[in-house]
């Protein structure tokens, strides 16, 4: 469970990029966060890896308070967070293979099990026979799903998305996000930010509209028109 | 895309994700780190040939020194074999007073052997100079007293050597004390100039391998900021970032400390002709030494343990600026 409490956060210089927002994501649901450029998506996420820190508020994950998790325990908390960005964030001098199987290796996974989970993630990604190459000799959307592979190959609890679609055309875009709900069907939460209103209309979950760092709507999946 | 939602039965595998026991993982984080760091080291050889040489050289400069001293120590040792001390008597002493001291210094625990070498034998040895015995031819009577000939124990070391030459001296019996073995106590004193400044040098140099190795690892750090951020972003802690670096500094350490071996290695093979030359002009007495096996294998260690620490010391810092 994912629990947003009165937070703002207000960047040096005095920009406020969230104000006052108040929301949970209950544990395997699947939601969009949204809104325009500025909106204060990205910043959420960046709270919830605990890459910026909350000016006001409280931020829980599963029980966890962010604000008192320091030092070690924030890699440990990332490590329970499969993150995507837009701009992928591979390590282009290595393989497809050597990325994807990161954070099985950060956790001390013996590599018999990583050679096994990294085919099995990237099976489930579509790439698995690119496994050998290295990024930079693969088109946008399939770098793309190698980040997702690396994102989902240690399985965890909690996959958040920041733009994940931003630079793929409409039927990739699609594809992905079918990808990303039929990982909220094995358990997983997935909180994906976009500002793709027409994506998120075919996906039919829950949406999350954010306006100046404000929460103006909170619509069910079965709102979503 | 084609994607078969039964390939990964998620919540098994999940299970099975599980990091095994603590050691297990801390060994396989290591032998990665290693592993990486090697493999990083060989992307780029010119860079790491570089390195390694510069503090190959740094490191190898002390053992030539170390080398050369040692080298010095031991022809002074043989040579100091030759070391007598002359002892001349008194003009009014005779044979029988010359034995009788001989056989009293030949009692002291600091005297190998005394030997009595009479005025007529002073005078034979003379004349077998050359351009000496026109001029004794000239003498009404043998000018020379009794001289005792004392060569100390082999291990008395030059203070031992001047206490005995003073205990000499205060003799009333004795005209003049002459120790050959002076230059000794010199070339001691020398000798220990010369460690203290290999001691310097040696400092000075690991001190410069330090900052080298630190400087190349901060270059690399910098280098590789992106991939870095990747590695937080996906939950590895900052020691697990930081290990391949550290074993980079391991790895530049030992390479150099191998490097510098084999350098006084080659060094010690040059100077082994001359060496040999120089042993048979003196009937084989000189026992001339290499490095020993002990620093063989100490050097790459502590180049190794150099390395480590130049890493360490620049990876917290410079690590927390590229995350």
């Amino acid at each position: 469970m994912i629990q947003f409490d009165a937070v703002s956060k207000r960047y040096e210089g005095g920009h406020d990029a969230l104000l006052q927002l108040s929301f949970d994501v209950p544990d395997g649901e699947m939601a969009f966060v949204t809104g325009h450029s500025g909106a204060g998506k990205s910043t959420l996420l960046k709270l919830l890896a605990v890459i910026e820190r909350p000016s006001h508020g409280t931020i829980t994950v599963d029980g966890q308070n962010l604000a008192k998790v320091r030092g070690r325990g924030i890699a440990k908390l990332r490590r329970r967070i499969g993150m995507v960005f837009q701009d992928h964030r591979l390590l282009m001098d290595r393989s497809v293979f050597a990325n994807v199987e990161l954070p099985l290796t950060i956790v001390g996974i013996g590599r018999a099990d990583r050679a096994r989970l990294v085919r099995a993630a990237l099976d489930r990604v579509g790439l698995l026979h690119y496994e050998r190459q290295l990024p930079a000799t693969l088109s946008t959307g399939e770098q793309q799903r190698v980040g997702i592979a690396r994102a989902i190959v240690g399985h965890p609890p909690l996959l958040i998305a920041d733009e994940p679609t931003g630079n793929l055309d409409p039927q990739l875009a699609l594809e992905i996000m079918g990808l990303f709900a039929e990982f909220q069907t094995t358990g997983t939460t997935v909180l994906v930010a976009s500002h793709d209103l027409r994506l998120i209309k075919q996906m039919k979950k829950r949406v999350v509209v954010l306006h100046q760092g404000r929460l103006v709507a909170d619509l069910a999946a079965e709102e979503v028109l | 895309m084609n994607v078969p939602v039964e390939t990964v039965p998620m919540t098994a595998s999940r299970k099975r994700t599980a990091p095994t026991s603590r050691f297990a993982s801390w060994r396989e984080h290591h032998g990665w780190s290693a592993g990486s760091s090697l493999k990083r080291l060989a992307q780029r050889p010119f860079g790491t040939l570089l390195t390694v040489a510069v503090m190959g050289l740094a490191l190898a400069l002390p053992l030539a020194f170390y080398l050369l001293l040692g080298n010095v120590q031991q022809l002074g040792r043989a040579l100091g074999q030759d070391q007598t001390i002359n002892v001349f008597l008194q003009n009014d002493q005779v044979a029988q007073q010359a034995q009788l001291l001989a056989t009293q210094l030949r009692g002291r625990s600091d005297v190998a052997t005394v030997t009595v070498k009479s005025p007529q034998q002073g005078l034979d040895e003379l004349a077998k100079l050359q351009g000496f015995s026109g001029a004794l031819d000239a003498l009404d009577a043998n000018p020379l007293p009794y001289v005792l000939v004392i060569a100390p124990r082999a291990d008395l070391d030059a203070p031992g050597v001047a206490r005995m030459s003073a205990d000499l001296r205060d003799l009333r019996s004795v005209a003049l004390v002459q120790d050959s073995g002076q230059w000794r106590a010199r070339m001691d004193a020398m000798l220990g100039v010369g460690n203290r400044i290999v001691l310097v040098l040696a400092a000075l140099l690991a001190l410069a391998a330090l900052l080298v190795v630190g400087n190349t690892v901060r270059m690399d750090i910098a280098s590789r900021s992106e991939e870095i951020s990747v590695l937080v972003l996906v939950g590895a802690s900052g020691a697990f970032v930081r290990r391949p670096y550290l074993y980079a500094g391991i790895w530049y350490g030992l390479f150099s400390g191998v490097l510098a071996v084999l350098l006084a290695l080659a060094i010690e093979f040059s100077l082994a002709a001359p060496i040999t030359r120089l042993n048979a002009a003196y009937a084989g007495k000189l026992q001339l030494g290499g490095l020993p096996p002990w620093l063989l294998v100490a050097v790459p260690l502590a180049a190794a343990v150099l390395g480590w620490l130049g890493a360490r010391l620049v990876s917290a810092w410079q690590l927390r600026r590229a995350a």
